[in-house]
């Protein structure tokens, strides 16, 4: 990182893909760095991207941290930047800054269970967690990963998670049933207590509407999970990433350098400010 | 290094200072504020309406410009701040200890490049408080003391025609040091009046937080008190008392174009305000601290709480501005004891 911790490296777009259309549209874009080698991330940290003349925000890092040439964002159209980046072309330049926060502690998590749950756009925070697990498959026993959307329609990473279906057990839903779909129709959580899975040696992963989250967390518990075999990754808005503008802090904590990964063991010990 | 500088001396001692900068509070529209000396320094304020703070950390920081010509790549250029070297002349205690807790928070796991340049130029020349500077001083329920060096780089103590004047770093003993001959030696019944002053300051009656050490826990234990929105039901979310805070440090920061085609502008750092709604507001709407008393508590429990479990000091220093420049009455003394008051 360089002297000055406010300045982004140019990065340029190299690829974009159109996940998911409609008013709340979701395109995945992967950046290299316009000069020398992007930096070393892990699996949870999230990187400030810049569009100058629009701003900054803050994008989980989507993209494995094996994966050295590129990184990768799943990016939601909401706000100012983001709906600006969703303007942008193959081959404009942007900004970026990191890596930011904490990381999942993967390694600790060798030779266990892996029990992924994601809903909406939250697969992306969690999606590095899965591809680097699965790309060391032997590693790891079991791996599912429990994932949910709105619609059909509305799943992202449709062809990769179809793509993982021989190395991991996929389980997906809609909240409604709709013509022609065959798997789980309801919410995520109601997916996660139908399908039962076994606490025994395993770690539960999940990110989503916080809405889902709390949902999940609960029909884990009654699933047997304690609160050290769950974990998620929260956030907050931010503006520096550096825990100096003040305003991500859950209790003590600035989410973008103490967080964004927690335990539920050690997030339940925080006040619910997020 | 310790001397003594007759109160006639004091400007003398200001123009030695011919390669600094250098700052004191002056009386303009009715306040007190720090602004360039022009050679005379009296040091007969009250406390500054606004602390220092701004010598470091300006309202207003430009990180860098960029440039952009459509089709090609932005060019950014890092603005580095002009920092001249500032002596700022008559701060009192609690906002040196205020520039102790901004340190701690811009040095913290990553380096502020912006507020170092600035910080490393400025020498703080503090002043004891004799009395309390007004109603609502509290420096001492707050771990701190009206004659306290800390943050300081020279401290003087007012000793009725002189100044009884002593360095505490490097920095404040080249300050002295460029004084030269305007300075003379302290006698015995200087350091014994020194002695005198500072135990009568220490005597003076102040504001108090009840069982200060018990706050941080108690506070924890108040997270979802109904008294918070009570207590912020007067607020108007103005947000003066955190601009006028010696160590809120809260900022924003934002894209500032100066032109559209080719793309030009600044990216700039703004103060920013934990007692504004969208300080918090995530682009979904959702706001984690949605009305004035969960701002209320994020302001209080910042310095009384978080802050401690973080870095093992209080944030608040005690200087009673956000108290008395309120213009609704919120009163953050008040506002502790209240919340803590039937905490087991």
């Amino acid at each position: 990182m360089s002297d000055n911790i406010y300045l982004p490296e140019l990065a340029r777009i190299t690829h974009i893909k159109e996940e998911i259309g409609g008013e709340r549209s979701i395109k995945t874009y992967r950046v290299e760095p316009v000069e020398g080698a992007a930096f070393e991330h892990e699996c949870g940290q999230c990187a400030m991207l810049s569009l100058f003349g629009r701003g900054e925000m803050m994008i989980s890092i989507a993209s494995s941290p094996l994966i050295k040439e590129y990184k990768q964002f799943s990016i939601m159209r909401v706000g100012r930047v983001s709906a600006a980046f969703h303007e942008l072309e193959v081959g404009e330049v942007v900004g970026i800054r990191g890596p930011y926060g904490n990381s999942f502690p993967l390694d600790d998590w060798r030779g266990k269970n892996l029990v992924f749950i994601g809903g909406g756009v939250g697969l992306a925070p969690i999606w590095p967690l899965i591809t680097t697990a699965l790309a060391q498959r032997a590693d790891f026993n079991n791996i599912t990963v429990f994932y949910g959307a709105r619609s059909a329609s509305d799943l992202m990473y449709k062809a990769e998670l179809d793509h993982m279906r021989s190395n991991a057990d996929i389980q997906l839903s809609v909240d409604k049933a709709e013509p022609g779909w065959k798997e789980f129709c309801g919410f995520v959580p109601a997916n996660v207590l139908d399908k039962k899975p076994s606490p025994d040696n395993t770690i539960a992963i999940t990110c989503g509407p916080p809405i889902m989250i709390k949902f999940v967390i609960q029909n884990l518990q009654k699933l047997g999970f304690a609160d050290e075999q769950i974990y998620t990754t929260i956030e907050n808005k931010m503006k520096c990433g550096l825990g100096k503008c003040g305003r991500c802090n859950v209790g003590k904590d600035y989410v973008c350098t103490k967080g964004p990964v927690y335990s539920w063991a050690q997030l339940k010990e925080l006040p619910e400010e997020y | 290094m310790e001397k003594i500088l007759a109160k006639n001396k004091l400007d003398d001692w200001v123009a030695a200072l011919s390669d600094w900068q250098v700052s004191a509070p002056i009386m303009e529209d009715d306040i007190w504020s720090y602004k360039a000396s022009k050679g005379k320094v009296q040091l007969e304020h009250s406390n500054t309406v606004q602390p220092p703070k701004g010598f470091s950390f300006p309202q207003r920081e430009v990180f860098f410009s960029f440039e952009q010509i459509k089709g090609q790549p932005p060019r950014l250029t890092p603005i580095q701040p002009k920092a001249a070297r500032h002596a700022v002349f008559g701060v009192r205690p609690c906002d040196g200890a205020g520039a102790v807790r901004m340190d701690t928070v811009f040095n913290d796991q990553f380096q502020d490049n912006y507020y170092q340049a600035r910080r490393s130029n400025v020498a703080y020349v503090g002043l004891a408080c004799n009395k309390p500077q007004g109603i609502n001083c509290f420096c001492q329920s707050v771990g701190g003391s009206p004659v306290s060096s800390q943050g300081m780089d020279v401290l003087m103590t007012d000793l009725g025609d002189r100044y009884y004047v002593a360095a505490v770093t490097e920095t404040g003993k080249a300050l002295m040091t460029a004084g030269g001959k305007v300075f003379g030696e302290p006698s015995a019944d200087d350091k014994k009046k020194l002695k005198q002053t500072h135990a009568d300051a220490l005597a003076q009656p102040q504001r108090a937080i009840n069982n200060v050490d018990a706050v941080p826990a108690k506070l924890k234990a108040s997270f979802d008190s109904p008294l918070w929105e009570e207590l912020a039901r007067a607020c108007i979310g103005c947000g003066a008392c955190t601009f006028l805070c010696p160590t809120c440090h809260c900022f924003d920061i934002n894209d500032e174009n100066t032109s559209s085609s080719p793309l030009r502008g600044n990216r700039v750092r703004t103060w920013d305000n934990c007692q504004f709604p969208d300080f918090t507001m995530h682009t979904s709407g959702h706001n984690p601290r949605e009305n004035q008393g969960a701002r209320l508590r994020q302001r209080v429990n910042h310095k009384f709480q978080y802050f401690h479990e973080n870095f093992g000091m209080s944030q608040c220093t005690g200087c009673g501005r956000c108290i008395t420049e309120c213009s609704v009455g919120v009163d953050i003394v008040n506002v502790v004891n209240k919340v803590t008051e039937h905490v087991g």
